[in-house]
């Protein structure tokens, strides 16, 4: 019967639950490792990060002592933890609005026809590639602060620098985001030349008709018809550099001092480094709640912008 | 989209000029590859005086570079496969049954989705301790599980989009859910699969997080690793590092130029449903 049934109408019979119990059981065993793995990736270390972040606990004794809400305050007056987050906040909004701001204009001309199109979007694209930490090390040298670093050298020839490129604070935090901005400009690029790619022509044909300028039709077309790719991006630039470890680690190792210090440098720093669970747990919980609000914040963005403009 | 020939020309060589500035600093490793310390120190941006692979053979001498991609490779495709079947395995049984019961489990698997690597990386470290699988690559891949969840949703997403029919008619057929899912399903949702693949196998071939809070001895290093020790021991060898840094970066080339649309519609893929 309920082969017959299944042939006429698939989707009904397949989705209802009127089959027998054994086809049920196999159909969920498939589930099995997912959940599986979701409770030991997701809900216990999180429910772990939550209750240490409460206590003192320093990974060998079992029973640690409840301390409410002090690891929290201890966060929020640590100097390394404050400069970790006032860096972790100008990168990620730093490379959004730099990267965004470059990013479509650099899409636009790569969406236009030329020569050596492909090999000037491989070359833009290409640093999005390797690992960020590899990168790091190479600028490293390149913007080495010595006389003879790569770009000190440069400078040189036009009778300049050296330039403390590395070993002065705001320098350093203004490398670590340049170098952010070079890894991801390319490829945020390509997103938007996706997006680019979808708008009709004729738009552009009627507005020329019309006598509007390549400025006027920048504003008036491409950009409120990028919006949903500009909420993509964004996102993806905002949720990406909250994130940020690698780059800044391999590049300036968080200094000099803790002038380009991250977040996830002092949750390592704290928990693995030190053994401190309790503040890096705390630390921990504030990161999830922050990254998951911006998350959330992006997917109503993302909901309205559909009623807008799907 | 006529456009005079004049302005194309001009565009062209903006455009390329712009891309090679991009990419100099490329050019600037590359190049001292082939160079000794004196050399790159008097003329760090020129060509070579001779193109001397030294550097190479002292980079690959010791065999530890080669041990550290033979452990990323492993790691990357057992954990990619791995995620790739519990991701699948996991859509299917959805896909096939839509009780209450699933379709919450549905949503509480978004938690798995927006939820990073640090927020967990604390807690899953201490556990590979207490499971004695700290600084083992099989410890490594089993930190990776949680992108699981993350591949259920992409290829869910492209699941949905299939005939179900094909599917019906093999149950019909009689055959069990196992040999419909290998067979019938596993083949149907193959371009989702590479593109999944070739996202997660960037992150996991990529990832300095998780290697550098886990990997503490030399034989276990993963390429990434591989190349931050060298930083550290080379320190005054900067064409060795170099070299280092370009041998670890081949592969990525290579990779590239192969993948470069797949690269890019897996980004779009994981970007947009992120």
């Amino acid at each position: 019967m309920a082969v017959k049934s299944s042939v006429r109408a698939p989707r009904l019979s397949a989705r209802g639950p009127s089959r027998g119990w054994k086809q049920v059981a196999a159909n969920q065993a498939f589930l099995l490792p997912a959940v599986a793995a979701f409770i030991f990736m997701f809900v216990i270390p999180l429910a772990q990060s939550f209750y240490w972040s409460l206590t003192d606990f320093t990974g060998y004794d079992p029973n640690p002592n409840f301390v409410g809400l002090a690891n929290y305050k201890l966060i929020l007056a640590d100097k390394s933890m404050l400069s970790g987050l006032a860096f972790t906040i100008m990168f990620a909004v730093g490379t959004t609005v730099v990267v965004t701001a470059l990013a479509i204009p650099l899409a636009v001309q790569l969406n236009k026809a030329f020569w050596g199109r492909g090999f000037a979007r491989s070359l833009w694209f290409f640093p999005a590639i390797p690992s960020a930490a590899i990168l790091g090390m190479v600028w490293r040298y390149i913007l080495s602060p010595l006389e003879s670093g790569a770009l000190n050298t440069v400078l040189k020839t036009f009778g300049t620098g050296p330039v403390p490129w590395l070993s002065n604070s705001r320098l350093a935090q203004l490398c670590v985001i340049g170098v952010g901005v070079w890894c991801a400009t390319g490829w945020h690029a390509v997103l938007y030349t996706a997006y680019l790619q979808s708008i009709p022509a004729e738009y552009y044909e009627v507005a020329r008709i019309d006598g509007a300028s390549s400025l006027q039709q920048f504003f008036t077309i491409t950009l409120p018809l990028l919006s949903p790719a500009i909420v993509v991006s964004t996102f993806l630039l905002m949720t990406g550099g909250l994130k940020v470890f690698d780059l800044p680690f391999t590049l300036t190792n968080g200094g000099p001092g803790f002038s380009t210090y991250t977040i996830t440098h002092s949750l390592v720093q704290f928990g693995v480094g030190q053994g401190r669970y309790g503040i890096s747990s705390a630390l921990a919980v504030l990161f999830t709640i922050t990254v998951t609000a911006v998350a959330f914040g992006q997917l109503r963005l993302t909901r309205i912008m559909e009623r807008h403009f799907g | 989209m006529k456009r005079p020939g004049w302005r194309r020309a001009v565009l062209s060589v903006l455009m390329i000029a712009l891309a090679l500035l991009i990419g100099s600093p490329l050019y600037y490793v590359l190049v001292n590859t082939f160079k000794s310390l004196g050399e790159m120190t008097l003329s760090p941006l020129a060509l070579p005086s001779h193109w001397s692979l030294d550097n190479y053979a002292k980079a690959l001498a010791d065999g530890s570079m080669a041990r550290s991609f033979a452990n990323t490779f492993y790691v990357t495709a057992i954990a990619v496969v791995l995620q790739l079947l519990i991701g699948s395995m996991a859509s299917y049984a959805m896909i096939m049954r839509s009780s209450r019961l699933n379709r919450a489990l549905a949503n509480l698997f978004l938690v798995g989705f927006v939820i990073p690597t640090q927020s967990t990386l604390i807690p899953l470290y201490l556990t590979m301790v207490n499971l004695r699988v700290v600084d083992t690559l099989n410890g490594l891949i089993l930190m990776y599980m949680g992108g699981s969840v993350f591949s259920y949703f992409l290829i869910q997403g492209y699941m949905r989009t299939l005939p179900f029919d094909i599917i019906e008619a093999a149950r019909v057929d009689g055959a069990g859910s196992f040999q419909t899912f290998w067979h019938i399903v596993l083949p149907l949702i193959k371009p989702i699969l590479i593109t999944v693949g070739v996202f997660q196998g960037m992150f996991v071939w990529n990832d300095f997080l998780v290697p550098n809070v886990m990997v503490s001895s030399k034989e276990n290093r993963t390429v990434v690793l591989q190349v931050y020790a060298a930083v550290g021991q080379f320190t005054t060898d900067w064409p060795l590092f170099m070299t280092i840094t370009v041998i670890a970066l081949v592969p990525m080339v290579v990779f590239f130029v192969l993948m470069q649309k797949r690269i890019v519609s897996g980004l779009l893929a994981g970007s947009i449903k992120g």
